[in-house]
């Protein structure tokens, strides 16, 4: 945004954003295209485009003169064949992509100056025109939205249009999404849809899609390829599988993580392996078969997407203070996830009274509330017996979550209180619904 | 003779871009170092990369074309000298203050204007050079001007950006790099297109190289600075030629250039007179299935195709030489190369190398409908690559009829010409760099009030230190300059002693083999203070700098166990008293043979004169 008094001498000089114009400075004349500002930084420099294609800042001051130019001769419009007029083949498999925002489909925000989300996703298409060989594709532009200012409404909305598609010939789904929050979306959209007829493949970028380096091409044809062709019918993420360009891995929604803040492969299977990959060249290689396969039956996906906003995801840290679970007692939430230390601790045995847990554990849990257990150590499964302190949180009331990451189990709560009596939701909460628990916990899950 | 008569006739425009690396402690926009990996790669990775639009919404022509290629790049990552930053792995952080500082002393320097906010761009590169795809740049000063022996040459822009990958190997379809060098300060300075001669263009280069070097801050050594030359005459277009492996030859490829124009125009007139134009692809391969033409078949049998095409009033003019050894067909064979295919036929080339069948000549050009005046080209190879290749063919053909093609060529020193590398780019392909916020100038240009490298004020100095005109002129042209400043200031010697060793030493030891270049400032910093402090003669210098020493012990070392301590000066005057009465000239003769390394030529004589005392 550029200061009121530059907004004014812009309109009085008759300059619009991306018109010619002619700016003299301490006698100096420059000739260009005034550019917009973004939100940061010096409002009083002008930001104008030399025929370089080059951008420079220049102060405005009483002395500068604006004029506006002739627009020179306009570059020959380019016309993009939006993707509804793209011929599809109608012999591939029909995909419905949902596309909900996120970093896959950004490009530069003069609001801030950083990347935001397009509001035509048929232009992310057009940079992965191998596609129309992949899927029969159609588009629903159901929202577009960063990750991070996602709610358990944004999901509730997603899993609709996905039980939609399935339930009306779709063979698969890609949804394009963020990818702060993907893995908590993948979760709830594993548990909230049910008897899924096709693949629901969740796909998001690291890099933007505006430069030629982006992940999102292969990202994209690889859950294109997933969608049309897999026999899987789970809800999974497919994202690059190491920091080279030549396969994608698939993981399952409940057992997949975002475990760097940059990087291409920044999504890492949890507590399992990834179900599938995807070669660049297209070729899907299944890493087991425990997957859930398409049924042989017509029966229609269904849709359970009731959520409790008021379940909550605690961290227990050294000087903690379990205050915080009074806390949510008293705003009348219904349960809460810790996300405790190793096997399941939470300072209990202490000497400071201050930062005992074992009382406000007890406290929460009379007053009718859930309270999970589970690891920040992410990797391994939490246990109720080794030491005696997580004896004692067990017997508290606390329900130890198996080998579920502490975000899958904080959403499973929430849509186990949505849709569950509270005694069938405690009961469900350490029990695999979806593929979120394992019984097993196999030796190659951790490594590298 | 070719003088400025000649080229002003010719409408010559000749404009230069200068790409200098800095010497920094970090790189551009990471913390990584700038010093080469010396290491071992610790990861390896590849990328693919695509077009995408600029800000403007288009993409660029050069762009397009180089990802049409579909290439794969192939990085090696470094410890020390790459981070996540480098292989677009982790957003840039704050640009390198003192790179920016260098740039605007550079940009002062040339009387250019400084913008009051830097605005830090991408530019489109997908050769993959840069695995994100595009390079860091920002326009640091604008509209300046240099003036160098009568010539005068306006300065339009300065940059600051981030240096390329390094290419370990390359083939058609993949490339690999090196990302130790990727994001180094690059500072890139260009001249207007006004330079009246070739041999102007190299005095221009050389006088901005001196300048950069001035400047204190810039990488020495092979490679840290290239020079780009845009050259056009009147009915051509702009050709941008790059890689000049050392500026001597730079005129001569300049020349040879300006003649390869002439002659693409000469051309373009006469397929215009003839009217001529570019026909369809046609796929030939049932002409050529039992072919004997083994060019052909290697790729008909292993199921590929044969395509072809007709140059209508294109014959004879394909086979026309236009630069050393170059004829249009190269030209031609070069754009459908980049298809990954070995090359093209042709229908000026001689055919009785390929084995061709008169009946297969006939039906294709039943074919392809070839008359008279007409011309073919034919391609086999696997169908896909076919088809890119007769189109970027038939894109250069039709090329021809226009005159020159705007492109990127790399200069061939061996062969004083220039090749195609891809169309030349323009301004389509910058996009404002998102991840980076706009730098103001006024603090930097502040700190940097009433300084500018003025070269008259630094040959003046270097004259009245070095008290000889051919050693300061030497000196202000040579890389060792920054080394001889460094010395005079450190240590209390004689300039003239430094500027010679330094200048006329150092050639001399390196064409006998010793490794100069390894000798470290810190080095020659402590043998000449031990010159100064009269521990070691003047020739006991070069017999220490014969050792190429990296360290100060080393120096200390050398001197223990070549003798070089040099001789007291009553240890000299008793030596010359064991040659009481004879001749002068033999007692320095002798004593000179035995104790030349350590004895004080000055010291000798006053003692020979003072013997009879």
């Amino acid at each position: 945004m550029y200061s009121e008094r530059l907004e004014k001498a812009f309109e009085s000089a008759g300059i619009g954003l991306g018109e010619r114009f002619r700016l003299t400075s301490e006698g100096k004349v420059m000739e260009g295209m005034l550019m917009p500002r973004p939100d940061s930084g010096n409002p009083d420099i002008i930001i104008i485009k030399f025929d370089n294609g080059y951008n420079a800042g220049i102060k405005f001051t009483r002395e500068t003169k604006l004029e506006k130019l002739e627009a020179a001769k306009a570059a020959a419009k380019q016309n993009s064949p939006s993707v509804h007029s793209r011929k599809f083949n109608h012999s591939l498999g029909k995909v419905e992509l949902i596309y909900t925002g996120g970093t896959i489909s950004s490009k530069i925000d003069y609001k801030t100056g950083g990347v935001y989300m397009l509001t035509k996703p048929e232009e992310l298409l057009e940079t992965v025109p191998e596609i129309a060989g992949i899927a029969n594709l159609s588009l629903t532009n159901l929202m577009s939205i960063a990750s991070e200012d996602m709610s358990y409404l944004e999901w509730q909305k997603i899993a609709k249009a996905a039980a939609d598609s399935l339930n009306n010939g779709a063979r698969g789904i890609i949804i394009t999404h963020g990818t702060d929050t993907m893995h908590y979306t993948s979760a709830a959209l594993s548990f909230m849809l049910k008897d899924l007829r096709g693949p629901v493949v969740m796909v998001g970028s690291q890099r933007s899609s505006d430069r030629g380096s982006s992940d999102a091409f292969v990202n994209l044809a690889s859950a294109a390829r997933m969608a049309a062709e897999s026999d899987m019918a789970e809800v999974a993420v497919c994202m690059h599988a190491t920091s080279s360009d030549n396969h994608c891995n698939i993981m399952r929604g409940t057992k997949v993580r975002k475990m760097h803040t940059s990087r291409r492969d920044a999504f890492r299977a949890i507590n399992s392996k990834p179900i599938a990959s995807v070669s660049y060249e297209g070729k899907i290689i299944y890493h087991a078969d425990d997957y859930r396969k398409i049924p042989g039956t017509d029966e229609k996906t269904k849709l359970m997407a009731g959520f409790e906003p008021k379940a909550a995801l605690i961290k227990v840290h050294p000087n903690s203070d379990p205050g915080i679970l009074e806390y949510y007692q008293g705003k009348g939430y219904k349960g809460a996830i810790i996300e405790g230390t190793g096997l399941g601790h939470a300072p209990v045995s202490t000497p400071h009274s201050d930062l005992n847990w074992i009382r406000y554990i007890k406290s929460a849990v009379d007053s009718g509330m859930i309270i999970g257990m589970t690891s920040q150590c992410i990797n391994g499964r939490v246990n109720d017996k080794v030491y005696r302190n997580l004896r004692m949180i067990k017997d508290a009331g606390a329900v130890f979550c198996e080998d579920m990451m502490p975000e899958v189990a904080y959403v499973k709560l929430g849509w186990l209180l949505g849709n569950y009596k509270k005694a069938e939701a405690e009961k469900l909460l350490p029990e695999n619904l979806t593929g979120e628990i394992s019984a097993r916990s196999e030796a190659d899950w951790f490594g590298d | 003779m070719k003088d400025k008569d000649y080229y002003s006739k010719l409408g010559f425009k000749c404009g230069l871009e200068i790409h200098q690396r800095l010497e920094t402690r970090t790189k551009l926009y990471c913390n990584c170092s700038t010093v080469p990996a010396a290491e071992e790669a610790i990861t390896v990775i590849d990328r693919r990369q695509r077009a995408v639009a600029g800000e403007l919404g288009l993409v660029d022509n050069s762009t397009k074309f180089e990802s049409q290629k579909a290439r794969k790049f192939i990085y090696h990552v470094y410890r020390k000298s790459t981070c996540l930053v480098d292989i677009d792995e982790e957003p840039p952080g704050n640009p390198n203050q003192d790179a920016i500082e260098t740039a605007i002393l550079i940009s002062k320097s040339l009387n250019c204007f400084i913008p009051d906010e830097i605005e830090p761009m991408r530019k489109a590169v997908v050769d993959g050079s840069d695995p994100s795809s595009f390079q860091r740049t920002m326009l640091c000063g604008y509209d300046g001007e240099l003036k160098t022996d009568g010539l005068k040459v306006q300065i339009p822009s300065i940059f600051l950006e981030e240096e390329s990958s390094s290419i370990i190997h390359n083939t058609p379809s993949e490339v690999v790099y090196g990302t130790d060098r990727l994001g180094i300060p690059l500072i890139e300075v260009d001249t207007d297109p006004t330079i009246p001669t070739p041999q102007d263009a190299k005095k221009i280069a050389m006088r901005i190289g001196l300048l950069l070097r001035l400047t204190r801050s810039v990488q020495r050594g092979i490679g840290s600075i290239r020079q780009d030359v845009n050259i056009s005459i009147r009915g051509g277009a702009r050709v941008e030629i790059k890689g000049f492996q050392d500026i001597d030859s730079m005129d001569e490829i300049i020349e040879n250039e300006v003649e390869r124009q002439r002659k693409l125009i000469d051309i373009a007139a006469e397929l215009r007179k003839r009217n001529a134009g570019v026909g369809e692809p046609v796929d030939l391969t049932r002409i050529f299935r039992h072919t004997e033409a083994k060019i052909i078949s290697d790729h008909v049998w292993q199921g590929g195709s044969v395509i072809g095409a007709k140059l209508h009033g294109f014959n004879g003019l394909i086979g026309l030489e236009i630069s050393p050894k170059t004829r249009l067909g190269s030209e031609i064979s070069e754009y459908a190369k980049t298809a990954e295919v070995k090359g093209i036929i042709h229908s000026d080339e001689n055919f009785d190398n390929y084995k061709i069948s008169e009946k297969e000549m006939r039906e294709l050009k039943e074919a392809l409908g070839i008359g008279k005046d007409d011309a073919f080209i034919l391609v086999a190879e696997r169908k896909e690559r076919c088809e890119k290749a007769i189109s970027f063919a038939l894109m250069r053909a039709r090329m021809a009829i226009e005159g020159v093609p705007p492109e990127t060529r790399a200069a061939d020193s061996r062969n004083k010409t220039t090749r195609f590398l891809r169309p030349i780019p323009g301004g389509l392909r910058m996009y404002p760099e998102t991840d980076s916020v706009p730098v103001e100038t006024s603090k930097a240009c502040k700190k940097l009030e009433g300084k500018t490298i003025e070269i008259e004020a630094i040959r003046k100095k270097l004259e009245s230190e070095i008290r000889n005109r051919q050693f300061a002129e030497q000196m202000l042209w040579s890389r060792e300059m920054p080394v001889y400043e460094e010395i005079i200031n450190k240590v209390g010697v004689e300039p003239v002693v430094v500027a010679s060793i330094l200048l006329e030493k150092f050639k001399e030891l390196g064409r006998s083999g010793v490794p100069v270049e390894t000798i470290s400032t810190d080095a020659l910093e402590y043998i000449f203070s031990n010159y100064a402090k009269k521990k070691i003669t003047r020739l006991g210098i070069e017999e220490i700098l014969r050792s190429a020493p990296k360290e100060r012990w080393e120096v200390d070392r050398i001197i223990k166990e070549k003798n070089l301590e040099r001789m007291h000066k009553a240890e000299v005057r008793r030596l010359v008293l064991h040659f009481k009465d004879r001749p002068r000239g033999e007692i320095m003769r002798e004593v000179m043979s035995k104790y030349r390394l350590v004895v004080d030529g000055d010291e000798l004589q006053e003692a020979i004169k003072n013997q009879g005392s």
